[in-house]
């Protein structure tokens, strides 16, 4: 049901329908109510058997027509970013927020291209301390703190 | 008469007024960048509001969206781009202008024609909003689950190219509100023994992610292009705008006014919709119906009143029922929940001085963006062609980060920020709906304590949805909706298959 051949048609319908069944299942494990009903049930449930229908639809629409092919050539950028991302959220964990966003700063610089090592370096030292004055001291907010090391401590940035 | 007293408190409070001021600035320069929408700036600049006293977070967000509409216009006519969805219409006419050396003129009749649809826009919500809240205090559970119901599938179904994909963006967008403890009975759903779960997703990370780190992963596949700039004309004489030239566009605006209220009104359709319908009944209804889309100056008119006429009573459904009609709307819930305001009906009786506020700061922000706008729209369209790209969406990237920690000083919301972020990202790519997932994640809590009040209400289960008539009347709009937009769909995939095989 769409005007024209969407993406991935088989792929989606079929992801669609996994999700709806390990929900549908999940759904039933939620525990009823001290009277018994199936209160809390019945919009997960609801919601999860949709997918179940939607992606039998998305399969149904897909008969005999050719889905488009994605565009793959920005895929490992993307999923650069995607680790970067992660990876940014562990590290903040771990040693807090100036040190991870030194990191990350020249690294996301980079994946969109930018290649001047003078610049990369600039946002490594700018970045943190602009978004530590804004949000960390002007806003009050409570910075998240290193579990392992966090320059702050050195600092006394507090 | 509220709007009176409210426009004077907030025209003798110049700090408000420098928010309403700064809004209209950042929202016209948020929307001419091409792939940043007003949406992505007001979730990202939401967590900062939450230090800010109610009425300035509501009327600095509220303005960015308004403006942000306008300023996609402006690279419509400059770049050949729309800077949003909603401006793709003027690129039509307006391109073209720009290559005959007339953008400056363009741009005024973009700027004219937004301010005066938003103004129309706004004053319909004034008028009406109190009188539909009125009714919706009438409303029980079996009724405003039924509208509930009926926001889901046009919401679902009317955005988008793919109604199923559009309807199962909806449908996940409500399983993933279920996540968390059930609100009646505390009882555990889809937590996976995972204590941060427990406590649900919260909704400014979600949105965060979708619309700010969702359009960061879309960017890259637009690296290395180049924004280029038409020359917005120094021939004075060419760009002026007389009262002669622009005459038979009023016509167009006062029409597409009404057109762009009356769909913003409905949940879901938005400005884009609006601009489209409006530019299609302009071009139908013209006396020069040849000349749209080689660069009519009605061709600017009628689209930009559409779209901007949107802004106001996109409201009123989210003010009254507490629906969003718009991903602005939905992100502007998060405002009135974390300053503790309850939306719905019962709001023009808690926060009718607030509400009216609010209206006046829209009015003044109108009034400010028309301004800057009509003699600096050329201007902000040289400094976006200045601000590099491959430098701005890293800077946002780092700032959706700290925006959803800033949230509720939690690691476990900016991680959900990543996962709504690539997911936004798929979204796109897979042709899934966005929108309709983050609208549907915000109504599935309402919609269903509503479900589960009506039932408790019933002596015969479901039959409440049926025998009560205004319920029954909104479960038939969604359901009618629905069939309209499948035959539609039917109808284009037809013509498509008929016009590929000649």
């Amino acid at each position: 049901m769409s005007a024209g051949p969407t993406p991935a048609s088989r792929t989606v319908a079929v992801a669609l329908i996994l999700l709806g069944v390990g929900a549908t299942f999940t759904s039933m494990n939620i525990a009823l109510d001290q009277y018994g009903r199936w209160g809390a049930r019945i919009f997960p449930l609801a919601g999860s058997l949709s997918l179940v229908a939607l992606g039998f639809a998305e399969l149904w629409g897909a008969r005999g027509k050719p889905a488009p092919t994605l565009d793959r050539q920005h895929l490992p950028a993307i999923f650069a970013l995607l680790a970067l991302a992660v990876a940014y959220v562990w590290v903040m964990a771990q040693f807090g927020y100036l040190i991870s966003t030194a990191l990350a700063a020249p690294l996301a610089l980079w994946i969109f291209g930018v290649r001047n090592v003078i610049g990369l370096l600039a946002a490594a030292v700018l970045c943190p301390a602009a978004y530590h004055l804004i949000f960390f001291e002007l806003l009050g907010v409570f910075p998240p703190f290193g579990r392992w090391f966090d320059l702050l401590d050195v600092f006394g940035w507090y | 008469m509220d709007i009176f007293p409210a426009l004077a408190s907030v025209l003798s409070d110049p700090v408000l007024l420098g928010w309403v001021f700064l809004a209209a600035i950042v929202g016209m320069i948020v929307g001419a960048i091409p792939g940043l929408t007003a949406s992505a700036a007001i979730a990202m600049l939401l967590p900062l509001t939450f230090y800010m006293e109610p009425l300035p977070a509501l009327a600095f967000l509220y303005v960015i969206g308004k403006s942000g509409r306008y300023g996609g216009s402006i690279a419509a006519i400059l770049f050949n781009t729309p800077g949003t969805a909603a401006s793709a219409a003027t690129q039509l006419d307006g391109y073209p202008l720009a290559r005959q050396g007339k953008a400056g003129k363009a741009m005024k009749v973009a700027t004219i024609s937004s301010v005066i649809g938003d103004f129309i826009g706004e004053i319909l919500l004034i008028v009406g909003v109190a009188w539909i809240a009125t009714i919706a205090l009438k409303l029980g559970p079996p009724e405003l689950f039924a509208v509930y119901f009926a926001a889901f599938i046009v919401i679902g179904s009317v955005i988008g190219k793919s109604v199923t994909r559009g309807l199962a963006s909806a449908a996940l967008g409500v399983l993933v509100a279920m996540i968390g403890l059930d609100p009646i009975s505390s009882t555990e759903r889809f937590t996976f023994g995972s204590f941060d779960l427990t406590n649900g997703i919260s909704l400014v990370p979600l949105m965060i992610g979708i619309f700010v780190l969702g359009e960061v992963f879309a960017q890259i596949e637009e690296r290395g292009k180049t924004t280029e700039m038409v020359p917005d004309g120094d021939d004075a004489a060419r760009n002026r705008l007389t009262w002669a030239e622009y005459k038979p566009c009023m016509p167009h605006v006062i029409r597409s006014s009404f057109i762009g209220a009356f769909i913003g009104m409905l949940p879901g359709l938005g400005s884009a919709i609006a601009a489209f319908v409006a530019y299609g009944e302009g071009k139908r209804r013209a006396k020069n119906p040849d000349d749209w889309g080689k660069g009519a100056l009605e061709g600017v008119a009628a689209p930009e009143a559409a779209n901007n006429a949107v802004s106001g009573p996109s409201m009123a459904p989210l003010l009254t029922l507490g629906i969003p009609g718009s991903t602005i709307g939905a992100i502007l819930i998060g405002v009135f929940l974390i300053h503790g305001i309850q939306i719905g009906p019962t709001l023009f009786l808690t926060s009718r001085d607030l509400v009216y506020a609010l209206f006046a700061c829209g009015l003044i922000g109108i009034a400010m963006y028309g301004l800057i706008g009509f003699y600096g729209a050329a201007f902000v369209g040289r400094f976006i062609t200045r601000i590099p790209t491959k430098v701005l969406y890293p800077v946002i990237f780092l700032t959706s980060f700290v925006a959803a920690y800033t949230s509720r000083g939690n690691l476990f919301d900016v991680y959900v920020m990543v996962a709504a972020g690539f997911l936004g990202w798929l979204m796109r790519k897979l042709d899934f709906n966005p929108a309709a997932f983050v609208i549907s994640f915000v109504l599935a809590g309402g919609a269903e304590e509503a479900f589960r009040q009506a039932l408790l209400l019933s002596d015969n289960g479901m039959m409440i949805f049926i025998t009560r008539p205004i319920a029954l009347l909104f479960l038939l709009i969604g359901l009618t909706a629905l069939a309209v937009r499948v035959r539609s769909l039917n109808r284009q995939s037809r013509a498509v298959a008929l016009e590929e095989a000649r």
